[in-house]
Parts: C-alpha cells; sequence; structure tokens
C-alpha cells in the first residue's frame, strides 16, 4: 500500500468519526459507496514534452529529425560485446530482446544467415561466440529479462 | 470531503479527454495508460495481449505509437486507434527492414525513373507525377505479412506483431498502368521490380544493401496498383515512404514499396533475396503447414505475392482493460477487410464462438478498406465471458478458428477472442 493510499483512508476514516450520527449514515450520506479515493502514486507516468511545430524554408528539401534510439539491456555474459558489436552494424540489439524466447538451433539458424544471406562481416570464432551466448541468454530454458 | 469530489470530478474529465483523442466521444474504457506495466517480452506460449508489448516511443511526424525496433524502425499501431475505417497517418504502423531510412529528401532532384525493358525509359520529377497524370484514389488496408506473429504456436522468429501491424487509408495518385503506358512496357517483360530510397549496410547483391519486390506484369492486382502521393489526402509522412509509395489494393504491405525511386520491367523472373528467399509462403492450402515438414528441406513455397490477404476481424472495444457493469449494453464495435473481395458479413459470438449472430457493418468505402461493424451485446449475467468475432468476404472466404502456422509467421487470420469481466452491480 503506498503512503498517499494509506493517507486517503486515515483521512476518510477520520471525517467519518467526526460526522454526526451513526457511522452508516454518515457515509451514506457523504459518499455511498466510496471504497478508495485520492489514490495518486509519485512519479513519473510516461511523461513526453510534445514535438515542437516543423519550421522549415520554403525550399525543395523536406526533413524530419533524427530516428530515436534506444539500447535495451542484454543479459550479462561471455560475448556480450561480439553481439553488441557485430549484430549492431546492421540493426540495434532490440532485434535480440523482442524475440520471444527461441531454441538454440533456431538462434544458431538466425545469425548463419545473418552472415550468408546479409552478408554480416563475423569471423567465424566470433560467430561461435555470438551463438553460445543467445544460448545462454535467449532460449526457453535460459531467458531471465 | 469537497476535496475528493473535486479529484472525482478531474479523473472523469480525465478518462473523457483520453476517449475525445481517440473516438470522437468519451470512452473510458480506452485509456493507454496502466498502473502496471505490461511485461518486456512473452513467450515461448502466445503473446496474450491484442498489441505486442513493446513501449510507446514518440516518432517524427507520429504521435506515440509502440516501439518494437529502433534501428531498422518498427512501429505497432495501438489497438484505440483502429475504432475509425481511416487509420490516422500520425498512428500509421510502421515496418522497415533496413537502417539507413531517409530523413532528408529534395524534390528538386529526386525522381521516379520507369527503366529496363521499356520503350521509352522516362524519369519524373515529384511536380510531373502530380501534374502529368490524372489522379486517381482508392481506400486500401496496408498490412504486414507478419501481423499477429505473435500467436504463432510454437513462436518463430521476426517482428513480434500483436495485431497493429496494419492501417487502413485513402491513398491517392497515379495509376501504375496509366505510368506504364506512358513508358511502353515491351514484350519479353515478366515482372516489375520496385525500389526506394532506403538501404541498408550491407554489401551490394546481399539482403542488406537494398530491398526490392516484384510483381508478375500479369497480375490483376497491378490493374488497383497506384503509386501514391497522398495519404488520407495528406502528404506521406517520412515514416510512411514519402514522397511516393506504391500502393498495391489486396497485396501485402511488403510489395507497397516506401520511397518509390525505381521501377523496373524485367525480361526474367527476379531472384533478388527478397523475392527468392525471404517473404516466401509455403504452396499448400491456406499457407499451412508443420514444424516438422519446414525443418525436412523438402516444403515447396511461392511469394507472398502469389496470394491475396486473407479475411479477418478484429474487436476493438470493449478491450478488456476495465471491468463491465452487468445491467448495461455492450457496443462491441472493432472493423474487418479482406484482400480478395469486400467483406460481406461479419458475425458475434457472445459464448466463446459457439453461437453467431450477425453484427451491424459501417459504411462501405470499397473492397479494399477497414469495414467497421457494431454489435449491442447484453451479457447475460457477472461472470467472465469470452467474446469471438469472425468475417465472412465475398468470395466465400470465412475465418478459421485454428491456428495456421508456417515458418516465416504470416497469414494469421483466426477468430478473434476477447475475454472480459462483467461485475455486480447490485
Amino acid at each position: 500500500m503506498t503512503g498517499s493510499r494509506r493517507l486517503g483512508i486515515i483521512l476518510l476514516a477520520a471525517a467519518a468519526a467526526l460526522a454526526p450520527g451513526s457511522t452508516a449514515r454518515s457515509q451514506a450520506t457523504k459518499a455511498p459507496g466510496l471504497v478508495q479515493g485520492g489514490n495518486y502514486d509519485s512519479g513519473n507516468l510516461g511523461m513526453q514534452m510534445q514535438p515542437a511545430p516543423h519550421t522549415d524554408d520554403a525550399g525543395a528539401v523536406y526533413t524530419v529529425g533524427p530516428w530515436p534510439t534506444y539500447t535495451p539491456p542484454l543479459a550479462d555474459g561471455e560475448g556480450r560485446e561480439l553481439v553488441q558489436s557485430f549484430c549492431g552494424i546492421c540493426h540495434s540489439t532490440t532485434y535480440i530482446t523482442m524475440q520471444p524466447p527461441l531454441p538454440g538451433a533456431t538462434w544458431e539458424r538466425l545469425v548463419n544467415k545473418m552472415i550468408g544471406t546479409f552478408g554480416a562481416p563475423i569471423p567465424e570464432p566470433s560467430a561461435q561466440a555470438i551463438i553460445a551466448y543467445l544460448k545462454s541468454h535467449y532460449t526457453p530454458e535460459t531467458r531471465k529479462e | 470531503m469537497t476535496h475528493l469530489s473535486r479529484r472525482s470530478l478531474l479523473a472523469w474529465l480525465g478518462s473523457g479527454a483520453a476517449g475525445l483523442a481517440f473516438g470522437g466521444q468519451a470512452r473510458a474504457q480506452i485509456s493507454p495508460q496502466s498502473a502496471t506495466p505490461l511485461p518486456s517480452f512473452t513467450g515461448p506460449g502466445v503473446n496474450p495481449y491484442w498489441n505486442g508489448v513493446n513501449p510507446f516511443v514518440s516518432y517524427p511526424q507520429k504521435l506515440p505509437l509502440l516501439r518494437m525496433t529502433d534501428r531498422g524502425i518498427q512501429l505497432e499501431t495501438p489497438r484505440p486507434y483502429f475504432l475509425t475505417p481511416f487509420t490516422p497517418n500520425a498512428a500509421f504502423y510502421v515496418r522497415y527492414h533496413l537502417d539507413l531510412i531517409p530523413n532528408a529528401v529534395d524534390l528538386s532532384t529526386w525522381r521516379l525513373s520507369l527503366e529496363g525493358n521499356v520503350e521509352r525509359p522516362l524519369q519524373l520529377s515529384f511536380d510531373e507525377l502530380v501534374k502529368n497524370f490524372k489522379a486517381g484514389s482508392v481506400a486500401a488496408v496496408n498490412q504486414c505479412s507478419g501481423n499477429s506473429r505473435s500467436r504463432f504456436q510454437p513462436r518463430v522468429p521476426g517482428a513480434q506483431w500483436g495485431n497493429g501491424g496494419m492501417g487502413n487509408a485513402r491513398w491517392t495518385g497515379v495509376r501504375l498502368r496509366e505510368l506504364l503506358a506512358s513508358v511502353g512496357i515491351k514484350s519479353g517483360t515478366v515482372q516489375l521490380q520496385f525500389q526506394g530510397l532506403d538501404r541498408g549496410p550491407g554489401p551490394e547483391g546481399k539482403g542488406a544493401d537494398a530491398v526490392m519486390k516484384s510483381l508478375d506484369l500479369t497480375d490483376p492486382a497491378l490493374d488497383d496498383a497506384l503509386v501514391a502521393y497522398l495519404m488520407n489526402d495528406e502528404p506521406l509522412p517520412m515514416l510512411n515512404g514519402f514522397p511516393i509509395r506504391l500502393v498495391v489494393p489486396g497485396k501485402f504491405g511488403v510489395y507497397w514499396i516506401k520511397h518509390l525511386t525505381w521501377i523496373r520491367a524485367l525480361t526474367r523472373e527476379d531472384t533478388n533475396y527478397w523475392m527468392a528467399a525471404a517473404y516466401r509462403i509455403p504452396d499448400t492450402p491456406d499457407g499451412n503447414t508443420t514444424p516438422a515438414q519446414a525443418a525436412s528441406g523438402t516444403l515447396k513455397t511461392v511469394p507472398i505475392g502469389h496470394v491475396r490477404m486473407p479475411v479477418r476481424s478484429f474487436i476493438v472495444v470493449p478491450d478488456g482493460s476495465s471491468k463491465l457493469p452487468s445491467g448495461l449494453p455492450v457496443r462491441v464495435q472493432g472493423i474487418a477487410f479482406s484482400g480478395d473481395g469486400p467483406v460481406m458479413k461479419v458475425e458475434f459470438s457472445e459464448d466463446d464462438g459457439r453461437n453467431w449472430v450477425e453484427a451491424t457493418l459501417g459504411a462501405d468505402h470499397g473492397p479494399y478498406s477497414f469495414r467497421t461493424w457494431a454489435h449491442t451485446w447484453r451479457p447475460s449475467r457477472a461472470r467472465k465471458h469470452v467474446i469471438a468475432v469472425r468475417a465472412t468476404d465475398a468470395k466465400g472466404n470465412i475465418q478459421p478458428d485454428a491456428p495456421v502456422w508456417n515458418p516465416g509467421g504470416y497469414l494469421w487470420n483466426r477468430v478473434e477472442r476477447q475475454a472480459l469481466i462483467v461485475g455486480a452491480a447490485s
């Protein structure tokens, strides 16, 4: 129970105690059925600033701002830096954290697909380390976060 | 106690304002805010949520959308935006394969090239495209091939969409057939290849260099195709393909090339990665197969462009986020569409799909558009209910109540369900 919620209930109880007549009657008069009110949480509930309007010139170039990026926390372990540097050449590692837990064989096939059909320049020892890392942290048996 | 009633008023105003933003009238049930956040990933079981579990993030020209990946960019449209037949541009989903996505385009140097096996190769400026050709419009659904991939079991790798990898817009531009006529397609042409300005960092000739998609010259879908410069009567947002994109009504979004810049007449079937290896479906009824068959390596596949989008329907509200007081009529609303002819019928079930009644269809915006539907449901008593919806299209296709499975995670169109809690009213 949060502090603010506790405070709200204490205030309700205090208000009921101070009111004249029986407790049941005073609650019916004041706020029938009210179980809880005034429950606020502290902290930032996903606030974002609004974007400013675009002030371009009247030329032929149409511009938008940079695309936001996000580096997800990857599981701590051997091979993490290889994943971040090699996989990050073409895509962010949200491509890894987005996936459901996948079998080890699937991760192996995916890494080989990145090299074979997409042309990722990953040396064989690093590729093996990347596969081992993904198997250690992102399978149904091993994924924690 | 005056401060309590003031707070109640503020809460009431807040919920009403949230409803106004999404539906044009107060709908307290659809606030996307939640005290307890969703988990950061789902699986190995099915993702149980309507959308994927990703966070809201703001992008240029966009309202906060559900960010699946940040480079390349993949953004899912939140559920409340599907209450209307046309999806707002600022809420329209985004799906790129590669990461070199345009931030600035110079229309003084940009040209649309029509080249390859043509009589008179042509380079068109944006101005020429708009002024020299007749404008046409079509309302059409753009849906990612992998929309609802997170429903697959066993799960498959790829973009883990919930149901929000889709949108409907009124597209305006030049008929593709008219552009083709102006350059004269030479005999011997078998396919048309489409490519946009976006690129990737991979080596030339590999999948991470450029995305190219091709359609057979004889494909009837090309008769309805547009090169669109307006989306819902506005210029395209950059992330939806400014300055122009290909619109192929009835086909999956992968063919709707964004930032369209090259149209090539090919004399041989396209063998680039994005045709020969990616976006292929089993050559089986409904694209269905099993993990064992897929692993055997003997599965015959075809490009997903060989089929049209299967019929689908969705429940948008109520979304299950709030308990419904018993005794009140519940207005259930959603959308339906098919890539294979107009939706003829939407049916509602109050008992998990055992019995069905016909829902009321909204305005008809054409055969390729979302069609809204609504049904007033009177729940019998306070308990958990599971409602369901299914649609039937003009070809008689009806949504199945069985899952599809294929290794790409494509073609999901199972009957949709929503669990709802009806609470006691006394």
